[in-house]
This record gives structure tokens, sequence and C-alpha cells, in this order.
């Protein structure tokens, strides 16, 4: 699971979103609302693609469980 | 490439078990595919159901899926006054969703579905613009199963959703975010009732539950609005466990046995859920109550009515939206108005400041609220404006509008 870095994309946004994967139980809410389809989910775990995420921050307050947070890039 | 088979759905939750029940009475070759290997795991629900649902869409629930009866529910105000809203009878059960949705799904497969687990949703196929088909991973494969007419059963976060266009994605203010715990040693008061608690300490935007289970258990749990940035579900959840009065009378004693997320959505259903040779049920199709969260009921109906379209129209070889469309209007004619009513309601209840549903709660209290006769919504109509109260009359003038009392 190394995600790769688009090239193609501007870097402009600074932040990324992070999941703490200890914490996360797989409820998808971060995934229903990501504008960009940034986070894909498995059976298990969710993935945040740093090169679709633009950091927006909208996935952080519906975690049940506070488990995303924005970090630098 | 060959039809795999003439429906796939895609999730294998209570919507696409149904759907595929449904699909299979009307003659249909089914496959399910979910992207989980454990149907039914984790629990993302509070396990509630009516007797109503299962009945009308002709299934029966699974017997050793039942962990308690219901015969209704007990709301507490903010300030802890209590309604009760309780039938005779049980009118619903609790149930236990790992075993509920395992059996369900595995009476689809006895009744002649196939079955694909471990199977993420990548894209769909298309056919001069008409869905025919998924494209899947599966054992670390990418596979095309081409079919008739795809049925997205996949949740809340529903791929087939985004991938048709139907629902591209939600705003933080459309769902709940909820966080629940699986409890044992629990006092409940009641052990045939759920009970909600209201207000704007406790739950923002949502409500806490208790809901009984068998051997002195209970699902114990919060929904919030999803766009709440004060705390989190499961920083509500504990300080109420901690703190709450309710919680000390009931359940001081409690132990965790199983934690549980999930997320709902609560702006009621997708503008529509059919498209050339694909629809939707479920929370995909955004069936679930705006202001309970429930949905099995809606599932199972909404679901077994897909399925059975889905088949007719397969028969008769037309696919296309203008002959899927009559699952959304028999949905519809259900529970359209239904849906409707209560969207308003949720508007209503989130703009109603506590003080005031308290003020409403002391005007009920002590009714055993069975069915809102005629003349008991009378009864509790004047007694409300006959206090004066500006925000209480004007709280019940709206509940008049949306012909609640």
């Amino acid at each position: 699971m190394s995600p790769t870095a688009s090239s193609s994309k501007k870097k402009t946004e600074k932040k990324l979103a992070d999941v703490d994967g200890e914490l996360c139980g797989v409820c998808q809410a971060c995934a229903t609302v990501c504008p960009v389809n940034a986070i894909e989910v498995t059976e298990s775990y969710v993935i945040v693609l740093p090169a679709k995420c633009t950091g927006c921050g909208v996935c952080v307050p519906v975690c049940p469980v506070g488990a995303i947070t924005l970090i630098e890039r | 490439m060959s039809v795999k088979s003439q429906v796939i759905v895609v999730g294998a939750g209570p919507a696409g078990s149904s759907a595929a029940v449904g699909a299979l009475r009307g003659g249909a070759t089914v496959t399910i595919v979910d992207r989980k290997t454990n149907v039914g795991i984790p629990v993302q629900c509070g396990e509630a159901i009516g007797k109503t649902g299962p009945s009308v869409a002709e299934i029966k629930i699974p017997e050793i899926a039942i962990q308690a009866p219901l015969r209704g529910f007990r709301v507490y105000s903010p300030g802890l006054l209590t309604v009760d809203f309780a039938e005779e009878e049980p009118s619903g059960f609790i149930l236990d969703r790992r075993v509920f949705d395992k059996e369900l799904f595995a009476r689809a497969t006895e009744a002649g579905a196939d079955s694909l687990l471990g199977a993420r949703v990548l894209d769909l196929t298309r056919s001069n613009g008409t869905v025919d088909g998924v494209v899947v991973r599966h054992d670390g494969k990418r596979k095309t199963l081409k079919a008739n007419i795809v049925i997205g059963a996949d949740g809340v976060n529903s791929q087939v959703a985004r991938l048709t266009g139907l629902r591209k994605t939600y705003k933080p203010v459309d769902i709940d975010s909820c966080f629940a715990y699986e409890m044992s040693n629990c006092d409940l008061v009641v052990d045939d009732l759920m009970q909600f608690l209201l207000g704007s300490e406790v739950s923002p935007r949502g409500y806490i539950w208790i809901f009984p289970k068998r051997n002195g258990r209970a699902n114990v749990g919060i929904g919030i609005g999803g766009a709440v940035e004060t705390k989190t579900a499961k920083e509500y959840l504990d300080h109420f466990l901690k703190h709450h009065d309710v919680a000390k009378q009931q359940l001081s004693n409690a132990r965790v046995i199983e934690t549980r997320v999930g997320a709902l959505p609560v702006n009621g259903p997708n503008k529509t859920n059919v498209v050339d040779g694909a629809l939707l049920v479920g929370d995909a199709a955004g069936h679930v109550h705006p202001i309970t969260g429930g949905g099995m009921g809606y599932a199972m109906v909404c679901g077994s009515i897909a399925g059975r379209v889905a088949a007719e129209c397969i028969t008769h070889n037309q696919v296309g939206s203008t002959q899927l469309q009559k699952y959304e209007t028999e949905w519809r004619k259900l529970y359209g108005a239904e849906f409707d009513q209560s969207l308003k309601l949720r508007e209503l209840l989130l703009k109603t400041d506590d003080d005031t549903l308290d003020r409403l709660a002391k005007i009920v209290t002590g009714e055993s609220i069975v069915k809102l006769t005629a003349g008991k919504k009378v009864k509790i109509f004047m007694k409300a404006m006959s206090t004066g109260d500006p925000k209480l009359i004007s709280l019940m003038n709206e509940l008049r509008k949306l012909r609640m009392v």
C-alpha cells in the first residue's frame, strides 16, 4: 500500500487527510462526504489517495471516533 | 463475454438480499456480490426493526436473529421528561444484525442466488449508455461480470450510486455520524421499549439510544449530525455514560463487549434511483427515516419491489429507465408521503430549542400514546394553546401543518 503522488496535479494544497488505522472502524462516513472521491474503502481499512486529496478537511468532523487529522504534506 | 446472471445485486445486506429474493421470485437469475467476506460484520446499526416491513416484503424474520420483542419507544426530553409511544403487543424487534444479515443472505442463496464475496466494485460496464455489468476486484484480479440489470444495494457509500451519477457525495449536514457500544450487565428500566434521549447537550442534531437485548445486554449508541464539530460521536457517548443520570441509573455496571461505528443518510431518498440498466435500494437509495435513522424495513420492502420490477423488465427485454421507473412509482406510493413528512418534521425538530421541547414534553408526559387519535390530537393541541407560550404555540401550529397534531 504505497500511494503514488500525482505528478500532473499542481501541488497547491499543503494538507492531507490522515487516517489513524487503529482508531478507524471503517464506517465510511469520511468516504461519503469526500467531494473528490479520494477515500477508498476496503473490508478492513480505508485509504486516502494523496494524489486526489485536496486537504479540504470535510471528512474530519464526520468521523465518529476522531480518527482523521490533517497533516502537512 | 457471457452473462454472469440476469441480475447482479451489489451488497449483501438486507436491501440486497431482499432485492435478490424479489428477482428470484420473478424468475430471474441472480448473483449477489459484496466487498466484504463476512456478511453482517461489522454491525453498524441500532438493530431495531418493525414487524410491518418484513411482512409487506413477505420475508420472514429469522427467529434466531431476534434478541427482544419491542412494544414501542420511550423518549426523554432534554430536561428528562418521558413520553412513551407503546402498543399493547410487540410491534417490532431488536435483532442481532450479524445473524440477521447472514440468514437473509444465506436464504437468498438457498433460493437460487449465486454469490461472490470479497469482490469490490471498481466500475460499471455499459452498452449504448445502458448499464450492463460491473467490474470488480476479486482474488487480486480485475473481473467483469455481465448482467441485464445491476441493483446497487451497497450502502451509504454506494459505489453504484457514484458510478451511475445517482448520488455523488453527501454534505456532512446530510449524514449522521454514529457510534455505539454493545454492553453487558445493564439494568434497563424497560426491556420491551427502545429509549431515546434528545437534547443539544447529550446529542446535537441527533439522539442517544438504549435498545434492550437478551440477557441484560443492550445496544447503546449515539447519532449526531455529521457537521457537528464540537466533539466526536464517541466523545459524546462516553460523556453520557460517565455523567448522565439515565446512564448512572441503568448502565453504571455495564461493560463494553463490542464497539461499533456507522454513517447514515438523513436527507431522504435520492431524487431518482433509476438509470438505464441499474437501480438503487436501501441506504444507497437514501431509504432511511430522516428522524429515527431506521432503514431495514424500507430496505426489505423497496428491495423486494426492485427485484420484482427488475425481473419483469428482463422478461420483457426492456431494461431502460422508463421501464425501471415502475420501481420508483411503487416505492413512492408506499413511502413517498412518509419521507416528505418526516423530512419536514426533522427540519422543525432541528430548529426547536431544548426548552421548547421540554415544554412540549410537559404537555404530553404521562399520556400513554398508542395511536394519536383525532380526539387526542385536538386535546394535546388545545392544552398547548392554553399555555399561552408563544414558542410552544408556534411549534404546535407547525406540527398541525404537518398533520402531527
